[in-house]
This record gives structure tokens, C-alpha cells and sequence, in this order.
């Protein structure tokens, strides 16, 4: 057990984790980190082939994150920082999708004045579309419903 | 005509069945990896490896039948909440990426922590 861990650390700890295990797999990758902020650190691992490791609706990739984190906490005696995985771009790409279909929707909800509910969705979907919501004029978000069926309502301002 | 048509039916007698024979023809084919489950077995120790306190208190125990390799994995007892996680968060995943590692072998898996 090591004491507190700074981000970089946690973050160093977790990409060897990552790469280590997309070496059991057999597949070249080019595995890397990036500090989002000052409490987030995300291992990209970019490559051909990682769709394996992606998996259906990248339930993989999300159990690999998983992995990642409880590694790393077990190297840590405190509280550790968000840790993202991203492999082959998937969550890059999956953002960029929510963050189209959250502008539509809020486009459909601003003409129409009518809110709309969405499909339950994960915690990571759930706070990109709140963000991106947030940043347009006119429309709020809320969460309803219990998870893991927990789905946002995108609606005018108040 | 007779000995000819009676050598593959004793070849069936012998491995009475199909899904075996099946799957060993799936792993001959691959070349690079003889033995069924390979990256799955390696994948389960790396995870486990990683997770836990004591590895070298790890036993996995492999059992292939039918295209599906079974992974029993007894711990230290210190490190069964460690492997299990919370509400079996941590075992889930360990299933997922293993199971995604069985798909590169061509076989399905399943992992059972045992409690001993």
C-alpha cells in the first residue's frame, strides 16, 4: 500500500494496467494518458482490432474502466480521482453522437415547447447530455426514475 | 465399402460428442493458439494478479467442455471483496473481459469465485 497517489501517478498506474492487459490479449495498441481536468485522468489505448475490447454498447470497455479503477484504488490508501478508459475512440465518438442527438432534441423541445424524456441511459451518457443541454439557451434538464432505468427530461427553462 | 463407411462411425463412437469434436477442429485451426481458452486463462491470472493482494495465493482451476472453458478461482480470504467488489461489481467485470477474451479463443466462458 502506497500513500496517496497524485493524478499523474493514478493515472501512470492505470494505463500500465490497461496496456498490460491488451498485451494478454494479443493486440497492438498505442496506450497513453490525458488529464481532463484537474481530477480526471483519462488512458486512451488507439490501435486496429480493439472492437473485441470495445464490446456490445461498449459494456467491455465500461467493465475494463471498471477494472482500472479497482486497481488502482487498490494502490492507493485514499479516495482516488475519476479515472476514464477510451479505447479505439469509442467513448470520444459516443459523446460526439449524444452530443448531436442532446442538440437535436433540444432544437425539437425549444419549437415545440414540449419536453421530452429520453432512454435510460449510464451515469458517463447521463452527464454529457446534462452538459450539453446546459450549454444551450432556453432548455434545462432533470433525471427520473431509479438506475440502472435512470433517463433525463430535457425541457424549456424556467 | 464396408470398412470404408465403418471408420467414421467408429471415430463418433469414440468421441460420442459432436460439440467436442467441433470445438477441438476450432482450435486446430488456430494455429498460434493450441490449447482452447488460451488468452482467456491468461487473461483471468493477469486480472487477478492485478487485483488483488496476495497472488500467489491465486489458484485457477480450467475445465473445457463443449466449447466452454469454466474458470474457478479461489483467493486468499482477505482478498474476496477485493475480487467480488461491490454488489459483485469487480466479478462482473472480471466476467466481461473474460468472456471477451474467450470470443478471441472461439470459446465461451464462465467464472465462478469460490468461497472456500
Amino acid at each position: 500500500m502506497e500513500e496517496r497517489l497524485t493524478l499523474e501517478e493514478q493515472g501512470e498506474a492505470a494505463r500500465v494496467f490497461v496496456a498490460g492487459l491488451l498485451e494478454q490479449f494479443g493486440v497492438a495498441a498505442d496506450v497513453g494518458t490525458r488529464t481532463l481536468d484537474e481530477e480526471t485522468v483519462e488512458v486512451t489505448a488507439t490501435g486496429s482490432d480493439l472492437g473485441l475490447l470495445v464490446g456490445p454498447r461498449g459494456a467491455t470497455l465500461a467493465a475494463v474502466q471498471d477494472l482500472a479503477r479497482t486497481v488502482v484504488q487498490r494502490q492507493s490508501v485514499s479516495r482516488t480521482d475519476r479515472i476514464l478508459v477510451d479505447i479505439g475512440g469509442y467513448r470520444e465518438k459516443r459523446s460526439a453522437a449524444l452530443r448531436r442527438f442532446t442538440q437535436g432534441v433540444a432544437d425539437e423541445v425549444l419549437a415545440s415547447g414540449t419536453e421530452r424524456a429520453l432512454e435510460p441511459m449510464s451515469a458517463a451518457d447521463r452527464k454529457v447530455v446534462h452538459d450539453t443541454a446546459n450549454e444551450i439557451d432556453g432548455v434545462q434538464t432533470r433525471s427520473e426514475g431509479e438506475e440502472p432505468r435512470r433517463y433525463i427530461v430535457i425541457e424549456l427553462a424556467d | 465399402m464396408m470398412a470404408d463407411g465403418a471408420e467414421p462411425v467408429d471415430d463418433v463412437q469414440e468421441d460420442g460428442d459432436v460439440n467436442r469434436v467441433d470445438a477441438e477442429v476450432a482450435a486446430d485451426d488456430d494455429a498460434g493458439n493450441r490449447r482452447a481458452g488460451g488468452t482467456s486463462l491468461a487473461v483471468v491470472r493477469y486480472l487477478l494478479d492485478a487485483i488483488v493482494a496476495e497472488p500467489e495465493a491465486v489458484v485457477i482451476d480450467t475445465e473445457e467442455r463443449s466449447g466452454t472453458v469454466r474458470f474457478r478461482i479461489h483467493v486468499a480470504p482477505d482478498d474476496m471483496g477485493r475480487v467480488i467488489g461491490r454488489r459483485g461489481r469487480v466479478a462482473q467485470a472480471i466476467r466481461t473481459v473474460v468472456a471477451a477474451a474467450g470470443a478471441r479463443d472461439g470459446v465461451s466462458t464462465s467464472v465462478d469465485i469460490v468461497d472456500d
